[in-house]
């Protein structure tokens, strides 16, 4: 079954050991020589109390380079396109299963080794891949400013996730193949609903993973050139919003109408102590960094449990169906 | 012995529903081990279907169906027995002929690779070609070479020579007549055209209008179907009328013989296995085509 399955996808399997060795030079490189900074680095900022400039000081990759780094989310959305959706769907669409099903191997089998391969290569693949991404963000990691890896983005390209990513993509593309048979709308089916999902889940339900932390902070916080003053690494999940007397959030700005009549009247210089002397105040919501790990295993097992619903209805849709 | 005596196909009733559509209807054949069956019936007939069932790739809505003695299905036992060729003849068209050869040696545990490739190389077909550049005929071939390497008891072959051109498929035949003497296995192959098939088949399965109108030796259908020429009245007792073309004066009846014809107005004469399976196949397939031709009438 896997001489078979594994001659057939030959030429994606040989495409994409060229881009991940690619890869795997480019991070390594560059990698290597940031670590080399970091560390000299921080071997001389202790005595001249600078390390928490380091952000500012340090190589962390050029433009295009963190665009290719960056751009590693897409490839989970690769691997279900090219890997998993042709799997089945252009069995069908070749009739080639009728052959494939009337060898001496049952169906059951054949699904197994066809399905296990890919899932398999997607694991290995989203592993290496995102080993790779991990260790060549570590001093930026470290340094954790601007970009946290707890960030969104950033959170989705290290880590468990991307592993968890590749193989809901390909179980993804493997279940459209064998839902509608044909390899177009497969992959159209499989790029919709893994961009709907991943985008809704890292916008909207990711953050309420676990209640996020508040910081209420005074009003004068939200003043131009004031620090936000969450850890260091810490993910904002509700920015610094203006809160009433009576817990009403009015986001970024007051608006001039709500304000009491009284701060109304005086000049904008004076708005903040009038309006802090009322009982304004701000407030910052976020998940602090030593939750990564905790979200990590979240999403990756909401993605790992979708996959292995899709590849239940696989099993279904192929054992059942007539050829 | 036992494989002497466990027909080849066996089916009760068999039937096949697409939503509110039956693809096949009532059918119930019997189908000795040995023998080299063409199933013949117009596009749309059931053929396609029937043949699936058989394979165990689609599951009858209703019926009994057994396969050299056992129900088709997910079985490994079943699908070493049996060997398919798909309509079109689907094959891989990016591997090689001999890739096909080597990887199905490990799918299968009685593979006679070594027939195939030298049944191939007779035929000047070499193994290093990728499947997807090779003529209809070459596909035909490899496809069945495939077939004939798992060594199976029973090979279903749907439509294999619809698409190849005469030379081809007189070639693609002779394989075939070949493969399935002495000790070969026992062979369906389906068309819509009996005239293919006559010189390798000794069994004729007839569908028509998703039923079954014909299962028999091609020997039993010829000795038992007569065209009686007569008068135009009642047909007469004993036969079992195919099919009617009346002309003012007489009748000329295409008729399956159930018992000896008495009446002495009528004459009997002998008609081709072409004649009997047109007139099977019901008005659609002869109106317009005017009286059938009787061996032997000088006129």
């Amino acid at each position: 079954m896997n001489t078979l399955v594994s001659r057939l996808n030959r030429s994606q399997v040989r495409i994409s050991a060229a881009a991940l060795a690619g890869l795997a030079v480019l991070l390594l490189i560059t990698g290597i020589a940031m670590a080399g900074t970091y560390h000299g680095f921080l071997g001389t900022c202790a005595s001249a109390h600078t390390c928490a400039d380091g952000h500012s000081l340090l190589f962390r990759g050029d433009g295009v380079l963190n665009a290719v780094v960056y751009a590693t989310m897409a490839v989970p959305l690769l691997f279900g396109l090219f890997w998993g959706a042709p799997l089945l769907a252009r069995e069908f669409e070749a009739g080639t299963h009728s052959l494939a099903w009337t060898q001496g191997v049952t169906r059951r089998r054949w699904l197994a080794g066809t399905a296990g391969w890919a899932l398999t290569a997607a694991v290995l693949w989203g592993a290496v891949m995102s080993a790779l991404v991990s260790w060549w963000r570590l001093p930026e990691n470290a340094v954790g400013i601007p970009y946290p890896r707890f960030d969104t983005g950033t959170f989705d390209i290290q880590g468990l996730v991307p592993v968890a990513y590749s193989v809901f993509a390909v179980a993804l593309g493997i279940a459209a193949g064998a839902l509608f048979r044909r390899l177009l709308p497969a992959m159209a089916t499989t790029f919709a609903v893994f961009v709907g999902l991943r985008f809704g889940i890292a916008e909207y339900i990711r953050p309420h993973y676990m209640t996020p932390f508040t910081k209420v902070l005074p009003l004068a916080a939200m003043t131009p050139g004031a620090t936000s003053a969450v850890p260091v690494g810490s993910w904002v999940v509700g920015a610094l919003s203006a809160i009433g007397p009576n817990g009403h959030n009015y986001g970024d700005a007051i608006q001039f109408s709500f304000m009491p009549a009284a701060c109304r009247s005086l000049g904008p210089g004076n708005w903040v102590p009038c309006l802090a002397a009322r009982g304004f105040h701000s407030q910052v919501t976020y998940q602090p960094a030593t939750r990564f790990w905790a979200f990590q295993g979240i999403e990756a097992g909401i993605f790992v449990v979708l996959a292995a619903a899709l590849i239940t209805l696989t099993w279904r849709l192929v054992l059942t169906r007539d050829a | 012995m036992r494989t002497q005596e466990t027909p080849a196909v066996d089916t009760a009733g068999l039937g096949k529903r697409y939503g509110s559509l039956w693809a096949l209807e009532d059918c119930s054949v019997t189908v000795p081990a040995g023998r080299v069956t063409a199933l013949i019936g117009p596009n749309g007939a059931g053929k396609t279907t029937l043949l699936k069932m058989l394979a165990g790739l689609s599951r009858p809505s209703v019926g009994e169906v057994t396969v050299l003695g056992r129900r088709p299905g997910q079985d490994a036992g079943f699908l070493d027995s049996i060997g398919y060729l798909a309509q079109d003849i689907p094959l891989y068209r990016r591997l090689t002929v001999g890739d096909h050869i080597r990887i199905f040696a490990r799918l299968n545990r009685h593979w006679d690779g070594a027939a195939a490739e030298d049944r191939l190389a007779a035929l000047k077909i070499p193994a290093s070609r990728l499947v997807g550049s090779l003529s209809g005929g070459q596909r035909a071939q490899v496809g069945l070479s495939l077939a004939l390497a798992k060594q199976p008891r029973l090979l279903l072959l749907d439509e294999p020579v619809a698409a190849l051109d005469p030379l081809a498929r007189r070639e693609f035949l002779a394989s075939l007549a070949g493969a399935a003497a002495e000790g070969g296995p026992a062979v369906i192959l389906s068309s819509h055209l009996l005239h293919d098939l006559e010189r390798v088949c000794d069994y004729l399965i007839l569908l028509s209008a998703s039923r079954t109108q014909l299962c028999d030796s091609i020997d039993n259908v010829l000795a038992t179907h007569r065209v009686l020429t007569g008068p135009r009245q009642k047909p007469p007792a004993g036969v079992t009328v195919v099919k009617a073309t009346n002309a003012a004066q007489q009748s000329q009846l295409l008729c399956r013989l159930d018992g000896p014809v008495l009446d002495p107005s009528w004459d009997l004469h002998e008609v081709s296995l072409e004649d009997i399976v047109l007139g099977y196949m019901g008005e659609a397939a002869s109106a317009g085509n005017g009286r059938l031709t009787v061996i032997g009438d000088a006129s």
